[in-house]
């Protein structure tokens, strides 16, 4: 159900008798306003955002509006990856990693004044945990199956216990906006530091400082800054670039590096780069046996040296200084350097070499003959690489590697298709040799692929939906992955995990190609702007921030 | 006879909306892709939710049984949900169209009132440099792809009207010109002129009202251009139109919203010549 604020006739069901009390509360909260006077940020979602139900957000636009919006009972600190308390100020999770319980600040209250209580948080838990939602969120906390049972200990003490035991419990709560049980705005009443005042479908989405957030800064004043954050709905980037230059915009996440470069050029104080994020690209071969493409191919696809000899045979460095112009970092393996506690340290980029990758191919019976590669059957070594039509980058990337490709006697043809086209290819009827995405990480931990890992799960992209591992090195991550995941003792995921790292890396099933680097553009008007690798990039401390008036 | 006439136009207008809703829903339907969502990508959801999705499109694998629910749901004003952004098509339609029509009439307005400009000053004045200078700027806007047209508009701040506009005028202005043209070159204009009527006189007893049946009909199918152009424009200039909606509904292949745009645009568009033509032949009967 999307709830969408339209005319506010709350006014309607005031008393008379309150209403020169109200007008005299309300020049006092202009007062206040004003006297902070954080300004109006301006950015771009570059979608619509779906719904404004923070349990059933999927979408980045929803996910961004959620982040402003909604208060967490925990936060991940976005520049030190550490979880801190926020609506609850302490928590604890059970040595068996079932039950959280946690403890809640009290006398806080919801944007329409409506108090948040521990039955708030039943509420919550309750919605989401609701088999019918079906959302990413919802879905994260499902580790086996059973039901979810709260227990309100007080009114600000809850226990909330899981029917099997669920990795990283805590992190999880970051992106688990509170409803209100009682109020009757339903999820428009948030305890974040913003909410939405207005929303025009397909233009704009205005937030406006919630009267009622809890937070002080150190001298005392009242969390946000900002008076209001504006919202432009622009799916395209180059007009959002061009707002960015005239000034009608302060920041622009996930910059491109082409516009990183052009903005750097003449005005470098407006971009920043803060290094390697968790997205990776990757690229990978098509195993799936029910697969439409030649019983040769396929044969090539599930040959370990094959595999590790394409890996061998890309120039990532040449990918990362040619197609993203020095801004992305060859990558390593499933996790990027940049998620502190789950990279895997012993693991390094792979090293290019197209003789290694010859010699490689060779042992497994490839030969090079007048240039062209030919398996044991005599089988010149042609397959197509597919990718997402309109990004730029992809395609530049599957050039230089079709150019790597073709030193070792290769012919590799590019396909690029549009994003519905390719998902029915590489999801719905395996008609596809190569295909080349990138994954977007939202949370740091490694439990949230574990529908990429599991032989049986539907995103194992490159052989989906196992009955039972077809592969012995599969069986072993299925097995380390439960195991991770059935633990809450953080060393043993740690190591369970770094040894899924190991095999992936080993076996290839998915070639990392880099990780991008995460680029933002920020006006010089918007103060205390620190950007950082995770999402939301630029205003995770959006609380704190302020714009000056232009002149 | 008019009554006659407006009926055939009204029976011709629904079978064209019920055929063309159809064929856009079969299209729809055959892309390639149809079914497939980008949300199946994503790892954080359980194999039951991945299943979910996949059967929530279920329903519109017959393109028959989906169409004869579509109507049956449309003659009760439901037109379905998008899929693509979980909301009703009706209310979808109903908010972004007001931006579409507003942008669409401004910028036939303006496309309008320039080629009727133009063409009036080209046939009646008859120099040849200028006429020659009309077909080479009109000619150069009809060469500019629409939307490099738009990108101009948003790079130079002007209203997404004017982009319209310029789209239209060159389809528009030259058979305006023509048609002026000839009716200029009528013997009984030559007469009227002959016999020393004044130049406004021969131009609004004698010239439009000749040509004003064409005139109308070409204005009518200058709102298909205007509306077909108005999809790049709203896409690439922001504008949340239903150009835009159309836009974003055929990427995701939302076969819902798609259809409800297809049969919206058709019925304007319908409305538009329907109208042209029943004007023009009350103008006709006048005439006679």
């Amino acid at each position: 159900m999307i709830g969408r604020p339209r005319k506010l006739d709350v006014m309607a069901q005031i008393p008379g008798k309150m209403v020169l009390a109200a007008t005299a509360c309300l020049f006092v909260l202009l007062g206040t306003a004003g006297a902070q006077g954080g300004g109006e940020l301006r950015f771009c979602l570059r979608t619509e955002p779906k719904t404004f139900d923070p349990l059933k957000v999927e979408d980045d636009a929803a996910v961004s509006i959620r982040y402003l919006t909604g208060g967490v009972l925990l936060r991940m600190n976005r520049q030190t990856q550490a979880l801190e308390p926020e609506l609850a100020h302490s928590w604890k999770v059970s040595k068996d990693g079932r039950q959280i319980t946690f403890k809640l600040r009290s006398g806080l209250s919801f944007s329409d004044g409506t108090p948040f209580l521990a039955e708030d948080v039943a509420y919550t838990v309750q919605q989401l945990m609701d088999p019918a939602l079906h959302s990413p969120t919802g879905d994260a906390f499902r580790s086996g199956p059973g039901t979810v049972a709260t227990k309100i200990i007080s009114s600000t003490q809850i226990a909330i216990t899981f029917p099997t035991p669920v990795a990283g419990l805590d992190r999880l709560f970051d992106q688990v906006p509170m409803m209100s049980a009682h109020s009757p705005k339903k999820e428009m009443a948030v305890l974040g530091p913003f909410m939405v005042a207005d929303y025009k479908p397909g233009a704009t989405v205005l937030l406006k400082r919630n009267p009622n957030y809890w937070k002080t800064d150190a001298q005392g004043r009242k969390l946000p800054y900002l008076d209001s954050i504006r919202l432009d709905i622009q799916p395209n980037r180059d007009v959002e670039m061009l707002r960015f230059r005239r000034g009608e915009l302060d920041l622009i996440n996930s910059l491109d590096s082409e516009y990183f470069d052009k903005l750097a050029s003449t005005s470098p104080q407006l971009v920043h780069d803060a290094g390697p994020s968790l997205d990776s690209e990757q690229m990978w071969f098509n195993q799936v046996s029910k697969a439409p493409i030649p019983a040769y191919k396929k044969n090539w696809f599930r040959s370990l040296g094959f595999r590790r000899a394409i890996s061998e045979a890309i120039n990532r460095d040449d990918l990362s200084r040619i197609v993203f112009r020095g801004h992305a970092q060859p990558a390593v393996g499933p996790i990027s350097p940049a998620n502190k506690f789950w990279f895997d340290s012993k693991l390094h980029a792979q090293a290019y070499s197209s003789d290694a990758a010859l010699k490689l191919l060779q042992t497994e019976g490839f030969r090079l003959e007048n240039g062209t590669l030919k398996d044991r059957e005599g089988n010149p070594v042609v397959f197509s690489i597919v990718t997402n039509s309109g990004n730029k980058y992809r395609e530049r990337m599957a050039v230089l590697i079709q150019e790597d490709l073709r030193k070792i006697g290769m012919q590799v043809n590019v396909v690029t298709l549009d994003f519905p086209s390719l998902i029915e290819r590489i999801a719905q009827n395996f008609d596809y040799e190569a295909a080349m995405l990138g994954l977007t990480n939202v949370d740091l931990d490694p439990n949230e692929q574990m529908n990429v890992w599991l032989s049986s799960a539907e995103n194992h992209q490159w052989n989906p939906q196992q009955k039972a591992p077809e592969t012995a090195w599969e069986a072993e991550i299925d097995r380390l992955m439960r195991a991770q995941a059935a633990s809450a003792d953080a060393k043993k995921r740690k190591e369970s995990f770094d040894t899924v790292q190991e095999i992936v890396v080993e076996q290839a099933p998915f070639i990392y190609l880099i990780n991008k680097n995460a680029l933002s553009a920020i006006s010089t008007a918007v103060q205390d702007a620190s950007p950082v690798i995770l999402h939301p990039q630029t205003f995770w401390n959006a609380e704190r921030l302020t714009v000056r008036a232009a002149k | 006879m008019l009554g006659w006439r407006i009926t055939r136009h009204a029976v011709a207008i629904l079978a064209t909306i019920l055929l063309g809703g159809l064929l856009s829903a079969t299209l729809v339907r055959l892309a390639p892709g149809f079914d497939a969502d980008e949300q199946q990508l994503d790892p954080r959801l359980s194999a039951e939710s991945v299943r979910t999705l996949r059967e929530s499109r279920a329903q519109e694998h017959s393109i028959f049984r989906f169409y004869l629910r579509y109507i049956n749901g449309a003659m009760h004003g439901e037109l379905g949900m998008s899929h693509s952004l979980s909301q009703p098509v009706g209310t979808l339609l109903r908010e972004r169209a007001p931006l579409t029509l507003r942008l669409v009439a401004l910028g036939l307005l303006l496309s309008w009132s320039v080629a009727m400009a133009m063409a009036l000053t080209s046939a009646w004045l008859r120099v040849s440099a200028l006429d020659a200078l009309s077909t080479i700027v009109t000619g150069t806007f009809l060469c500019i792809p629409a939307a490099v047209l738009a990108l101009l508009s948003v790079l130079w701040n002007v209203p997404g009207s004017l982009a319209i506009a310029l789209i239209v005028l060159p389809r528009v202005y030259r058979y305006w010109r023509n048609l002026l043209a000839k009716a200029y070159s009528l013997p009984h204009i030559t007469t009227a002129r002959a016999k020393g009527l004044g130049e406004l006189r021969v131009l609004f007893w004698h010239v439009i009202p000749m040509a004003a049946p064409q005139l109308l009909a070409v204005a009518g199918v200058s709102v298909s251009v205007a509306l077909g152009a108005a999809i790049p424009v709203e896409a690439l200039c922001g504008l949340a139109g239903v150009g835009q909606l159309a836009w974003q509904a055929a990427l995701a292949r939302d076969l819902p919203l798609l259809m409800n745009i297809t049969i919206l645009v058709t019925l304007v568009t319908l409305l538009a010549h329907s109208g042209a033509d029943v004007i023009g032949h009350m103008l006709r009967s006048q005439e006679i």
